[in-house]
């Protein structure tokens, strides 16, 4: 994950439409679309309500001016790894449905029920869907407009500093991570090497942990020491400067939340059922 | 052990974002008395180093996936659990909003999970264990390990709440392999507190206080 960092904060710094909108906007958005979609029931109706969505996602992703190999590669990255869990939902019975059929039966006394297929789908469609609308606020938005975006909405000061301070660290880590590494791989050390002990291993293993964060630590106590120079004091907190949406902004925000709240609504009531 | 999107059902989510809050609530009045101008870097470093840990995610069998916690390694270095909520809080939002990894209107379930039931199993853990072992190793060792465990099987419980996995298969295989994974857990925060400890000693406040800001 912490090598994805840097290509993320690279496609996110592009330019294009939607990296040029507020962050308060790609924010409100995003959520809105996920909480929209979590509450629909888990019933079939998801599959319209998640097909108009994602439809919309792929209407915004194509005035980001990125790849679909971008959004493919990162959705791959995250939806196998609950996708198992998804997919063992075929064997299971749950709350959701009271009488189950049985499709397949395998041995050990193990069945697929077309219920648990259906659930399971359900699902898979719901978490995609959501996914998709992260990776564009992500891919998209610079964490420092995400972070004064999110202290403009009202995250706690205490929040913003130590969050915007969270960040610069991360990328201090990133890179201390690389040329450790790099100091590992000249030294011919590798952590799965069965030659070795176990115990030698495991202590590298630990080492490399602790002087990663002291190292990483007394170059962002440096910084921190610049800082307290400048100026800086207990009671400083993160500047944001005051800045109001501009008119396309408030129109796309309104347009964009009216649509998320009126499909699920209008699927909800059968008008425009596809499926 | 990131609970994402859709598989909890949005009143329970709710519900879970609202105990959340309190004590996110609390870990803010922590913040505010004990984070001065030297411990405010520690907390971002501690940030993106249990961020990097967490990093390390390894599929469970029965289709669950495993990562080190880092709850006790906060609560412990900051001496308070209100620390370990704090931290946690930071980097949850972090992983859900820039990698979509724990879902955004289950947040408050993950908050709960590893920074509270984390954070607290963890500090009160070792406390208790120094006074019985006086040993600092074998107290942090098990504590990161009860600290990666049960968040987990809370995990599992919500998992079975929610109506997307069956309670007793979801305790067993969370449980198994967060035992395991608690192993390495331990075996990395007794790494990360002994180097810290003997190489900067004045950044360790290994529970000599008691908790603030609750």
């Amino acid at each position: 994950m912490i090598e994805s960092l840097f290509q993320i904060e690279r496609d996110a710094n592009r330019d294009s439409v939607i990296h040029r909108i507020d962050a308060r906007v790609k924010i409100a958005i995003a959520f809105a679309a996920i909480i929209a979609l979590v509450a629909v029931p888990y019933s079939t109706m998801i599959y319209t309500v998640g097909a108009i969505f994602f439809a919309f996602f792929c209407i915004l992703w194509c005035f980001t001016g990125l790849s679909p190999l971008v959004f493919v590669k990162r959705a791959l990255a995250i939806i196998p790894l609950w996708g198992v869990i998804i997919f063992f939902q075929i064997f299971l019975k749950n709350k959701y449905y009271t009488t189950y059929d049985v499709v397949l039966s395998l041995p050990f006394g193990i069945n697929i029920y077309a219920q648990s297929i259906e659930f399971a789908f359900i699902l898979l469609v719901k978490f995609a869907v959501c996914i998709s609308f992260i990776i564009l606020l992500s891919s998209t938005t610079k964490m420092q407009d995400m972070l004064e975006g999110g202290a403009r909405m009202g995250l706690p000061a205490e929040f913003a500093l130590a969050l915007g301070m969270m960040i610069r660290y991360l990328f201090v880590f990133g890179y201390m991570f690389r040329k450790m590494n790099e100091t590992l791989k000249t030294k011919c050390f590798d952590a799965f090497d069965r030659h070795l002990s176990y115990r030698y291993r495991l202590r590298q293993l630990g080492y490399m942990i602790g002087t990663m964060f002291i190292r990483s630590y007394e170059q962002g106590e440096r910084v921190y020491t610049s800082m307290l120079c400048r100026g800086y004091g207990r009671e400083s907190f993160l500047f944001v400067e005051r800045k109001s949406l501009k008119g396309p902004e408030w129109a796309f925000l309104s347009f964009s939340l009216l649509f998320i709240i009126v499909v699920p609504v209008a699927v909800w009531f059968g008008q425009y059922r596809f499926f | 052990m990131h609970i994402p999107d859709a598989f909890i059902p949005i009143w329970q989510g709710a519900i879970y974002w609202i105990i959340a809050l309190v004590f996110i609530a609390l870990a803010l009045r922590w913040a505010k008395n004990e984070m001065n101008e030297e411990k405010l870097p520690l907390v971002a470093v501690l940030a993106a180093g249990i961020f990097a840990l967490q990093s390390f995610n390894l599929p469970v069998s029965m289709g669950t996936s495993g990562h080190l916690v880092g709850g006790a390694l906060a609560a412990i270095i900051l001496g308070s659990p209100f620390a370990a909520i704090f931290i946690l809080t930071l980097v949850l939002i972090v992983q859900a909003i820039l990698f979509g990894d724990g879902g955004i209107t289950v947040l408050g379930t993950n908050i709960i999970n590893m920074g509270v039931i984390g954070g607290f199993v963890g500090f009160y853990s070792f406390k208790g264990l120094m006074g019985v072992t006086k040993s600092m190793p074998v107290s942090v060792f098990l504590a990161a390990w009860l600290a990666c465990l049960i968040p987990a099987l809370a995990c599992a419980v919500e998992m079975f709440l929610a109506g997307t996995f069956p309670l007793t298969e979801g305790l067993v295989a969370m449980g198994i392999y967060h035992a395991i994974i608690g192993v390495i857990e331990g075996i990395v925060t007794v790494a990360a507190i002994y180097l810290i400890t003997t190489a900067r000693p004045d950044l360790v406040d290994i529970g000599v206080k008691t908790p603030s800001g609750a």
